[in-house]
């Protein structure tokens, strides 16, 4: 799993960094969210599809994670155990959306959000305005899709396509089954083909 | 044990080798059809990667920044919580007893100070004598004298008196 890292902080490791976090101090909490803050970001980004939220929940997960670090005992990796907080965060969150809209199938009150053109990390020219809308209409397809999926298929398709994460480590980040993880991805799958065969065949 | 629905996933996620695979690729109706499902969600899977890897956190700094400031805010509203667990219940049961120890104290002082005027005894006997008693048989006569520092009050108490002796008026 990538992360944002300089030089100089890549020369500290994780490890060492939590335990300083579990020391108390800050600064070492801040590498580990410099680390991690644009993956967690667009993780939930993905599951809640509007900006706002995403952030709100990022900086909720980062919170929760730096009140329970002394918890972290290292018997996993501190990014499965961050995913772990980021994802019962969302996935806490998504459910009490859905009692809120009473049940309802989580694609009504979804806010699409254009992606931010001032993205900083690969700098390019700003797409042509018929390639933006091209762009945004597909987006507007893949958040439509991915919000008929439940909170947990959506968790397992984008830790397994996004983030390329083997089935143990989401079983981990999940606290669920390797087997469990492995039929939701079947299903989750199976619903996005049917829903975005025609997009991706002809992007 | 696995169910189809894992076994058909590992299969798309090439993680079947050896005879595992040779007997999941046999016991499929049609190998071509499946195949061509397979190629169909790896194409998913990168379009996914392509289009949704692109998400990016603006004001990364400001993330952090604010992120930084929730921290400590939070930390320092956690901590006078630590502060009033100084009020534990025997020291609050302490506190009371002393409070309480003190203000009997201080009441006890307070009103020996306070004691109410005394009767003399000698002064009434001098009166009883005075008084005729053929005139006035059931007649009793008290006095009180209270010393205070700045107010000195005399109480003179009669009872059965039927009339004062002619030359106490006059003192």
């Amino acid at each position: 799993m990538k992360t944002e890292t300089t030089p100089a902080q890549a020369d500290v490791s994780e490890l060492d960094l939590v335990r300083q976090c579990q020391e108390g101090q800050t600064d070492a909490f801040d590498q580990l969210v410099t680390r991690y803050r644009t993956r967690v970001f667009a993780m939930i980004y993905n599951m809640v599809h509007n900006e706002q939220d995403a952030w709100d929940l990022a900086q909720e997960s980062f919170v929760k994670a730096w009140k329970s670090i002394g918890r972290f005992k290292g018997k996993s990796s501190f990014y499965t155990w961050i995913y772990r907080i980021v994802m019962n965060v969302t996935i806490d969150w998504l459910r009490k959306r859905q009692i809120k809209a009473g049940g309802a199938e989580f694609d009504d009150a979804i806010e699409l959000k254009e992606i931010d053109p001032a993205s900083k990390t690969v700098p390019k020219a700003d797409p042509l305005p018929h390639q933006r809308m091209q762009h945004q209409e597909i987006r507007s397809r893949i958040d439509k899709a991915i919000a008929q999926l439940s909170p947990e298929h959506r968790a397992v398709i984008l830790m397994k396509e996004i983030e390329e994460m083997q089935y143990h480590e989401i079983a981990e980040t999940l606290g669920c089954s390797i087997g469990t993880v492995m039929s939701r991805l079947f299903y989750a799958r199976k619903k996005l083909q049917n829903s975005l065969r025609d997009v991706y065949e002809n992007v | 044990m696995k169910t189809f629905e894992e076994k058909w996933t590992a299969w798309l996620d090439d993680q079947l080798s050896g005879p595992e695979l040779e007997a999941f690729e046999a016991s499929l109706p049609d190998l071509e059809a499946a195949r061509a499902e397979k190629r169909d969600a790896k194409k998913l899977g990168s379009f996914l990667k392509r289009e949704l890897a692109a998400q990016t956190l603006s004001n990364e700094e400001f993330f952090s920044h604010q992120l930084r400031e929730r921290i400590a805010r939070e930390t320092e509203e956690d901590q006078p919580r630590t502060r009033s667990s100084w009020w534990t219940v025997p020291r609050l049961v302490w506190c009371g007893a002393t409070a309480l120890a003190l203000f009997l104290l201080t009441s006890i002082v307070f009103l020996s100070e306070e004691q109410p005027a005394e009767q003399s005894d000698y002064l009434t006997q001098i009166l009883n004598t005075r008084v005729d008693s053929t005139v006035n048989p059931n007649a009793t006569i008290s006095i009180f004298e209270s010393n205070k520092t700045d107010n000195k009050v005399t109480v003179l108490w009669t009872e059965g008196l039927q009339s004062l002796p002619a030359d106490y008026a006059a003192k």
